[in-house]
């Protein structure tokens, strides 16, 4: 039990999907310059991957491994989570509008977020079971999540402030990313 | 209704077009493959148990059945152009599942020369250790492979990670294991080692 | 906007050059430029998907339908980046396991699948030819060039090789004086450097 929690702390600060491993940048820059943008993305990306990290689970230790198929792992899975987000979009609209109304116009672009092909492939690499895949892939995204709001919030700051013509948007909006990282760094050694 | 068989049509085909030019491929290079994963997946985990060789012992290995059970390779360590080490695999149970080991071992004293962690499932940052830290590798060098380890908890002389006594533990019993592997096999060993070139 | 076919090749390079001005394909932009042997492994994996998908997607573009045109495209590139992903097992195992999860994640990489949407899908297969191989070959040079800065500021050497081409070794490029800037190499740096070279390229493209 212990160990599933340094785990869960591990997944969210020290080994921050976004700001140290570095995956799941596109959206990270493109929802954050508003904070409802980036708290509906965070919530969609959690949603999402805990279906997706289950979903492709299941099917590479069902249908890739005893058919020996494991080569064409990607292609699988990026089809899985494709179809999934796909399903999901549909079963929101018709059953849950509420929530809909809130995560829709994030789920066409979660199939592109390679935070949840990463983490779907981050679980198969590294051998987790059952309960550490579950933990990984619902700790992962919300380090995403913390990270990604954080950063809305300084970005939101930084739209009153008076950048320099050459930095703006992106670059000043990477170099924050940095800071921010930096202070994310300061985890490390902490378990 | 004609579009909609249109796109299935066109989906198929393209499923089934890239299903077989994989396939094909894999086909083509699975062997290149599984040497060159021999190559670079077991060979640093072999260069760093054995110390100096001056062969490439993934290119000097024979296999053994250990008794009735699976295939072994042993793993031939050369200075010098005389067969000194041997290198091959155990595996201990840890806290997430099993650990691969690599363990290299002086033909002459039948000591330990180097243990090295190849796979494990353990937790990031704890368990993993085992892996990362060589101060708890290190300990196991220059001990007799046929004694038991045991870690200091349990009565033996291994410093446990701080932590991740499992894994150690784990990690203790694979290379208990080793040894009497080691020492069931050791004639063949012996007689293995003949058939590969010097 | 009738571009003559150099053009084409050509914005690759400079004027629509990602990922400085097309802020697409980021994560291996951060993430593989320590060394510069990654960056341009990288680059090269890129360029080869993009323009054979490139190839497939101009040529087929009158038999795949609007609606599930997303689908083919992400069947297409998944193809090819397991190509790559094999091919790369076979050739250059040790590039392989540095790049690591990153070639997989080719598929989500939005070059390839953006250059489908926007040009392939539209135009005939002598452009996208050249279109591909201008958008990786640009790729390419973004990424060694910053894995040029990081990789000297960060460890004070240059030590890898170009895979097919050759390899290099330089050592204490400062003298052996030089404390290595390792904050380069580690995440935050990547953060930072990206972001001061585009404020760099933001400051030539104004003139």
């Amino acid at each position: 039990m212990r160990d599933l929690l340094l785990f869960t702390i591990s997944c969210i600060l020290l080994n921050n999907i976004l700001l140290i491993q570095y995956l799941g940048n596109c959206p990270f820059l493109g929802t954050s310059k508003r904070m409802e943008t980036a708290t509906g993305m965070a919530m969609a990306v959690v949603f999402v991957l805990v279906l997706a990290g289950v979903m492709t689970w299941l099917t590479r230790k069902y249908i890739l491994v005893p058919f020996n198929l494991v080569y064409l792992q990607t292609i699988v899975f990026i089809l899985v989570i494709a179809a999934l987000v796909q399903f999901v979009e549909m079963f929101l609209r018709k059953s849950i509008p509420v929530l809909y109304s809130g995560l829709g116009i994030y789920l066409p672009l979660i199939t592109t977020n390679c935070a949840v092909l990463g983490v779907c492939l981050i679980n198969v690499n590294e051998d987790y079971d059952f309960l550490q895949m579950l933990v990984s892939s619902f700790a992962y995204p919300v380090g995403f999540g913390l990270a990604l709001i954080l950063f809305a919030g300084v970005r939101e700051r930084i739209l009153l402030a008076r950048v320099p013509k050459p930095l703006q948007d992106t670059a000043i909006g990477l170099i924050t990313a940095g800071l921010l990282s930096l202070t994310f760094f300061a985890f490390k050694g902490m378990v | 209704m004609k579009e909609m068989i249109n796109m299935v049509v066109v989906l198929t085909i393209l499923s089934v077009t890239s299903g077989g030019s994989l396939a094909f491929l894999r086909d083509k290079t699975k062997d290149r493959i599984e040497q060159q994963q021999l190559k670079f997946v077991k060979g640093p985990a072999i260069m760093s148990v054995l110390p100096n060789v001056t062969n490439d012992p993934t290119e000097s290995y024979f296999k053994l059945n250990a008794g009735t059970k699976q295939e072994r390779s042993f793993f031939v360590g050369m200075v010098d152009g005389k067969q000194k080490y041997v290198a091959f695999e155990s595996k201990g149970k840890g806290f997430g599942g099993e650990i691969g080991l690599m363990i290299g071992v002086d033909l002459e004293t039948d000591q330990v020369v180097g243990v090295g962690i190849t796979t494990h499932a353990e937790t990031p940052g704890l368990g993993s250790r085992a892996k990362t830290d060589p101060a708890f590798t290190n300990q196991f060098k220059g001990k007799p492979l046929m004694e038991t380890f045991k870690v200091k908890s349990d009565g033996g002389n291994i410093d446990a990670l701080s932590g991740a006594t499992i894994t150690s533990r784990g990690v203790s019993d694979g290379v208990t294991q080793a040894g009497a592997i080691y020492k069931e096999l050791k004639p063949q060993i012996l007689e293995g080692l003949k058939t590969v070139k010097k | 906007m009738a571009k003559t076919i150099v053009q084409e090749f050509t914005k690759g390079l400079w004027k629509e050059i990602p990922p400085f001005r097309l802020v697409l394909g980021l994560c291996p932009t951060l993430a593989l430029t320590k060394s510069v042997e990654n960056g341009v492994g990288m680059g090269f994996a890129l360029t080869f998907v993009l323009v054979c998908s490139n190839i497939l997607i101009a040529a087929l573009r009158k038999v795949i339908p609007p609606k599930v045109r997303i689908a083919c495209f992400i069947i297409i590139v998944a193809t090819f980046v397991i190509i790559v992903e094999l091919m790369m097992q076979a050739y250059t195992y040790s590039l392989y396991e540095k790049m690591g999860i990153f070639i997989p994640l080719i598929v989500v990489n939005c070059i390839p699948l953006g250059r489908a949407e926007a040009f392939a899908y539209k135009n005939g297969i002598i452009r996208s030819i050249l279109d591909g191989l201008g958008m990786g070959i640009g790729y390419t040079l973004s990424l060694g060039s910053l894995a040029l800065i990081r990789e000297t500021i960060g460890t004070g050497s240059l030590v890898g090789a170009i895979p097919f081409l050759f390899s290099y070794n330089f050592t204490n490029i400062f003298g052996e004086a030089y404390q290595p800037f390792s904050f380069m190499v580690e995440a935050p740096g990547a953060f930072v450097c990206l972001g001061l070279m585009l404020c760099v390229m933001n400051m030539l493209g104004k003139k």
